[in-house]
């Protein structure tokens, strides 16, 4: 029952926090920039107007596939806090990114289709990551969900410096800053237009933002398992995390997708998988 | 039972002979679809005669023994191998099956061989059920879809000569082959049917008799003979101890000293047979052969009966050395692969890669050995024979309608061929989003490697991680190109409407199958694999499905979403098809796009391939000197254990 509820909590706050994070980005963003940048709840009017207008299909499979991304984004993170065993929610999280890729390439337009090729390679470079920190996560605390790693005494990030690296590293994917945003770009005059919603609009869009938030929720949840020890400082940690990610997205330039595919799985390799080596070799 | 598997041996192999001198289509394809038939019902009679329950033994009818027949077979083949070798200007091949039979006649004729016991000849258990229920529906459904693919593939290839009616012998003969092997628990037995699987792949994949084909041909048999000679090997190691020659005694726990050579030998020749590095090429040769031979290779025999030797002797090798290096070949084939598949464009080959990837998960999961590992190899050999038997007849007929095997080839196929999409689609997330198939393997294979200590455990872990990310990116290309849709002309719509009636009959079933299968994921593992994976290991009871039901129900209905959702769209009734962002070029929903200096042009998206970071060939080779080295440490570990 209190499982229903950790659920219930993550589907109806995520998007706030997502949001907001969103708009403070927007304004620190502006501030790096000597702009003063829109009001905090700007993402929220964003996606309220995108609602209201109509919507262009290029291919009427795109609705359904882009409902099933936000879905199944909110339902990752409601299956962590509800206890699934972690290694299982990194698959579901790798299938919920997959079928924005579904949703962006089945538009089969120029643009779309890079963007939704690109999210695939970031994809394929974020998730060996994801999956060697779950393992991590559960060999140290020897257990397999959200709630158990939270009770465990063990002190996760201290055990785990290289993971910690390496997680700075891909949340830079997946929170779609430069230089790893190749799928994507706010600003529609570069080499991508808008990447893989370049042929989206109206609601479909609505529906993208609204799975991101869920997104940026979901990797605050996974810093919270890092410092397991309080939530508070996890979510505290997070947004140290993002700031830092707000000024290098402001300060780098996009990287080529080879680029930023060869150096995130060097990293994980070097840094996870070197974290991991010592777990196993050191014992518990 | 033992009149059951009888028939189940025999009928093919009657009809096989049969079918070999039947050159009218008509009788031929009346005689297949009826045999079909029976095969299917006797294995599903066998299965409730079965009934479900612990592991039985017994002989041939009426305690007839094989006495000299085993022999005389082997004999057989092997004259019929150096015949056709010499023919052919081969000579490795025969080398390798002189040196096989020359170890059977000595153990025959210098008495070495113990009698076998006419009551234990064969052993049927729970993953002899699974094994049955695959070789016996799945390999019919493919015969009938060769009587359609079949028509087609002569229409288009006028230069290779009709031998269909040995094309259909085969595949009948080849299912018997399969229907002993998964029965067998007399190892000399066991290894005539292995030889009968062997000959009859060598034989299908050489039908169309190009130089080409000949050379794939002979690479399957020479490297399936080196697994026979291990094999063969390990069957005159095991005559001189007592019981050796009985599977299930030999499989009965943790082995030591001869026996685990003989099972490091008889491992060898499970690796050759699944096609794992550095045996993986012959798997992909075999890919120039007619569909209906892949899928059939592929799905429900020969490779499957690599990994159900493995299996079996799972239980044996288990925290032996010779258990950890079997693993490792199997994961890095898994990974090696997987990259491999990143680079590829041809589909027939991707689905080879990714065969040889869920095959070494299998391996992987059987060097390890525990119930839960076993639980879950079982598993992928269930769900990846429908999905992947469903996605090789499916390209069969894409192949024979589009003329291409590339998938760069299959743009906007969902509006060209809307029901074959959908079958696809059923195949692929059977393949690689479904609870089963790979993710739960891959699931269940982390947990376990978890527990392993050391480095050992930190590289599983680390391989896992990285290869399942790979087959995201491999299934998610193919989907993006299979979903996208754009206006079709007349001609183009109708393109589907030539699709015989025999290919329809045998892909949907298996589509249903997978969706089924899913949807009785948990009676399964309750019923089924779990207590075979218990009684493998005489662990104690336990559940294996422990996933998490919110999970559980997720992930099945991701399975029938994507399917399901391309379905809506086929029929979505107001069809816009906005026009595309061009940059402010003219642009129409056929896909069509404007040129600067007048013109017009058809837009033709390429994905993106691995290759822009790695060699695949690089890649490939650089895997099978891996797994070489692997797997002479296996060997020398079994050397070293004697």
């Amino acid at each position: 029952m209190t499982l229903a509820f950790y659920a219930l909590l993550f589907v109806i706050v995520a998007p706030v926090f997502g949001g907001l994070l969103a708009g403070a980005d927007r304004i620190v963003t502006a501030r790096m920039q000597s702009r003063v940048g829109p009001p905090l709840l700007q993402p929220f009017y964003d996606v309220g107007k995108l609602f209201q207008k109509q919507s262009r299909l290029l291919n009427p499979i795109q609705e359904p596939l882009l409902l099933g991304h936000v879905v199944m984004m909110a339902a990752t993170g409601a299956m962590m806090v509800s206890g699934t065993d972690l290694i299982l929610v990194t698959f579901v999280f790798a299938l919920a990114s997959l079928l924005l890729v579904l949703a962006a390439g089945s538009a089969y337009s120029p643009y779309s289709f890079a963007g939704a090729e690109r999210e695939l390679i970031v994809l394929l470079a974020s998730e060996p990551f994801f999956i060697l920190m779950m393992a991590a996560i559960c060999k140290v605390t020897d257990a397999s969900t959200f709630g158990a790693v939270l009770a465990s005494p063990t002190w996760v990030a201290f055990q785990l410096p290289g993971i910690l690296i390496a997680f700075l590293m891909v949340a830079t994917i997946k929170l779609r800053k430069s230089p790893f945003d190749i799928s994507t770009s706010h600003h529609a005059h570069q080499e991508l237009v808008s990447g893989l919603t370049s042929d989206m609009s109206g609601r479909l869009l609505a529906y993208v933002e609204l799975a991101h938030w869920y997104e940026s929720a979901l990797l605050c949840g996974f810093a919270v398992l890092l410092f397991n020890w309080s939530i508070p400082l996890g979510i505290g940690a997070f947004l140290v995390a993002y700031a830092a990610e707000v000024l290098v997205d402001n300060v780098t330039s996009r990287a080529k997708w080879q680029l930023v595919l060869r150096s995130t799985w060097v990293a994980t390799l070097l840094f996870a998988g070197g974290n991991v080596l010592a777990l196993f070799v050191v014992g518990r | 039972m033992s009149s059951l598997i009888s028939f189940l041996i025999a009928f093919p192999l009657l009809i096989g002979t049969l079918l070999l001198f039947t050159w009218w289509p008509k009788v031929r394809n009346l005689i297949v679809v009826a045999s079909c038939v029976a095969v299917a019902a006797v294995s599903i009679a066998t299965v409730i005669q079965f009934g479900n329950g612990n592991g039985v033994f017994f002989g041939l009818p009426g305690g007839v023994e094989p006495g000299a027949a085993l022999i005389v077979s082997e004999i057989a083949m092997t004259a019929f191998v150096v015949a056709i070798s010499i023919y052919n200007r081969r000579f490795f091949a025969p080398v390798l099956a002189l040196i096989q039979l020359g170890i059977a006649l000595y153990l025959e004729l210098a008495g070495k061989l113990p009698e076998a016991d006419p009551q234990r000849l064969f052993w049927f258990d729970r993953l002899s059920m699974v094994m049955v229920l695959v070789v016996g529906i799945i390999g019919p459904l493919i015969c009938i879809n060769a009587i359609g693919y079949m028509r087609d593939y002569h229409r288009s290839s006028p230069m290779v000569k009709g031998r269909r009616n040995v094309f259909f012998s085969l595949l009948f003969i080849f299912l018997a082959g399969m229907f002993g092997l998964v029965a067998s628990n007399y190892l000399p037995m066991m290894l005539v049917f292995w030889e009968v699987t062997t000959l009859c792949s060598f034989l299908l994949i050489g039908y169309s008799r190009t130089d080409e084909t000949i050379g794939y041909a002979f690479r399957a048999l020479n490297m399936n003979l080196i697994g026979g000679v291990g094999f063969s090997v390990a069957i005159a190691l095991l005559a001189e101890q007592p019981n050796g020659l009985d599977l299930a005694m030999l499989t009965s726990g943790p082995v030591s000293g001869v026996l685990l050579l003989a099972v490091a030998l008889l491992a060898l020749a499970g690796i050759t047979k699944s096609a794992q590095m550095p045996f993986s090429s012959w798997l992909l040769g075999a890919m120039y052969a007619p569909s209906p031979t892949s899928a059939l290779l592929h799905s429900s025999t020969m490779v499957k009966a690599g990994v159900f030797l493995l299996l079996r002797l799972s239980p044996a090798m288990a925290g032996s050395s010779v258990g950890y290096l079997v693993a490792f070949v199997g994961l890095l084939t898994f990974l090696f692969v997987s990259l491999v598949a990143g680079t590829e464009e041809n589909l027939k080959k991707v689905l080879a890669y990714s065969t040889i990837g869920s095959l070494g998960l299998i391996g992987g999961c059987a060097g390890i050995g525990t119930p839960e590992l076993v639980w879950a190899g079982v598993m992928i050999i269930i769900f990846h024979a429908m999905a992947k038997g469903l996605l090789f007849l499916t390209v069969g007929t894409l192949e024979n309608r589009l003329y291409t095997k590339n998938i760069e080839n299959f743009d906007a196929l969902l509006s060209l061929m809307p029901r074959v999409s959908v079958l696809m689609l059923v195949g692929i997330a059977g393949m690689f989003i479904a609870p089963f198939g790979i993710v739960i393997a891959k699931w269940a294979a982390i947990r376990a490697f978890l527990a392993v200590p050391g480095i050992a455990g930190a590289a599983l872990v680390t391989i896992m991680a990285f290869g399942s990310s790979l087959t995201i990116f491999y299934w998610g290309k193919l989907l993006i190109k299979i979903m996208s849709a754009r206006r079709q002309s007349d001609y183009e719509r109708s393109i589907e409407r030539r699709i015989s009636w025999y290919e329809w009959l045998s892909e949907a079933p298996l589509a249903i199958g997978v969706i089924a299968a899913t949807l009785l994921i948990g009676p399964l593992s309750d019923n089924v694999v779990g207590p075979w994976a218990t009684a493998a290991f005489s662990a104690a009871p336990r559940t294996f499905l422990t996933m998490d039901p919110a999970a559980l129900l997720i992930m099945m209905a991701a399975v029938v979403f994507l399917p399901a959702v391309a379905y809506w769209s086929w029929r979505h009734p107001n069809y816009d098809h906005a026009d595309f962002y061009a940059s402010g070029r003219s642009t129409n929903n056929a896909h069509v796009m404007g040129m600067a200096l007048g013109g017009i042009h058809r837009v033709s998206l390429r994905g993106y391939y691995l290759s822009g970071v790695l060699d695949g060939t690089l890649v490939f080779n650089a895997g099978t000197l891996a797994c070489a080295a692997t797997l002479l440490a296996m060997v020398t570990a079994g050397v070293v254990a004697r």
